[in-house]
């Protein structure tokens, strides 16, 4: 089993109001529970169900995942840009593990 | 204790409900889709799941491929025409997949003056259908939109 990788493509400088565009990635096989392995066997359910993005604590984004998803989910989403601080991303998975990335972004 | 619970709303649930409250869903796929049908039949998916009779407006902007050719991978763009600010913004864009086993896809949470109101992503869809998007505006107001997605491949199981 692999570790479910989280990548974000986020700009690290922004003019103050200017909205920039997050790009949210994480390889995740998403495994819906409707899957029979070779034995017969329901695979069971596991899925990242939830994604939230906080700046500067502030939860400003956050989408609940279903079955319905893609495999690895991939969200890309705008924000506005109002003061300089840390951007944190989290993605929740079935069983309670999060997995979170943080990045910096400077707004002048 | 791992109990995972499967809250979404599943095809054989809402049927039961559907057909127990005398509103039945139209019945097996048919190959050209009847526009009225399907509309009341979101209509009456919604108001299920909300409680709330949805409206469609050209607000909303759901843009997915006519035809593609996996649905394990389906592109798609929602953009809804409002300015988010404290008077006027969205709370949340809801996406469902009717034909899906399992109905709800995503659920996007937006905050005024903070998040844009556009979302790029990709979604599973088990047979050509149309998929919706709901969306609930700051005064309540529910608006819907839906698109027609032809995919060839089912992307569920």
């Amino acid at each position: 089993m692999f570790t479910p990788t989280p990548r974000v493509q986020v700009p690290s400088v922004a003019a103050k109001g200017e909205v920039f565009q997050v790009k949210a990635l994480i390889s995740h096989q998403m495994e819906t529970g409707l899957r029979r392995d070779p034995q017969g066997d329901v695979i069971p359910r596991k899925i990242i169900n939830r994604f939230a993005c906080r700046y500067n604590d502030i939860v400003v984004f956050n989408v609940d995942l279903h079955e319905a998803m893609a495999a690895n989910p991939y969200i890309e989403f705008y924000l506005r840009a109002t003061e300089s601080g840390q951007l944190e991303f989290s993605w929740e998975e079935d069983g309670g593990h999060t997995y979170a990335l943080t990045h910096q972004l400077t707004v002048g | 204790m791992e109990k995972i619970e499967r809250v979404g709303f599943t095809r054989r649930a809402l049927l039961t409900a559907a057909v127990a409250g005398g509103a039945g869903f139209a019945g097996p796929a048919l190959v050209a889709p009847l526009t009225a049908n399907v509309n009341d039949d979101a209509v009456e998916l919604i108001k299920q799941l909300n409680g709330k009779i949805p409206m469609e407006s050209d607000r909303l902007h759901l843009a997915m491929p006519r035809v593609f050719p996996t649905g394990y991978t389906v592109p798609l763009f929602l953009e809804v025409d409002t300015a988010m600010t404290e008077t006027d913004h969205m709370r949340y864009a809801r996406v469902l997949a009717p034909k899906n086993p399992l109905i709800e896809v995503a659920t996007f949470h937006f905050v005024p003056q903070r998040s844009e109101p556009r979302v790029w992503t990709r979604i599973r869809l088990a047979e050509p259908q149309y998929v919706l998007a709901v969306v609930e505006m700051n005064d309540g107001a529910l608006l819907m939109t839906k698109t027609w997605v032809e995919v060839a491949t089912n992307g569920c199981t």
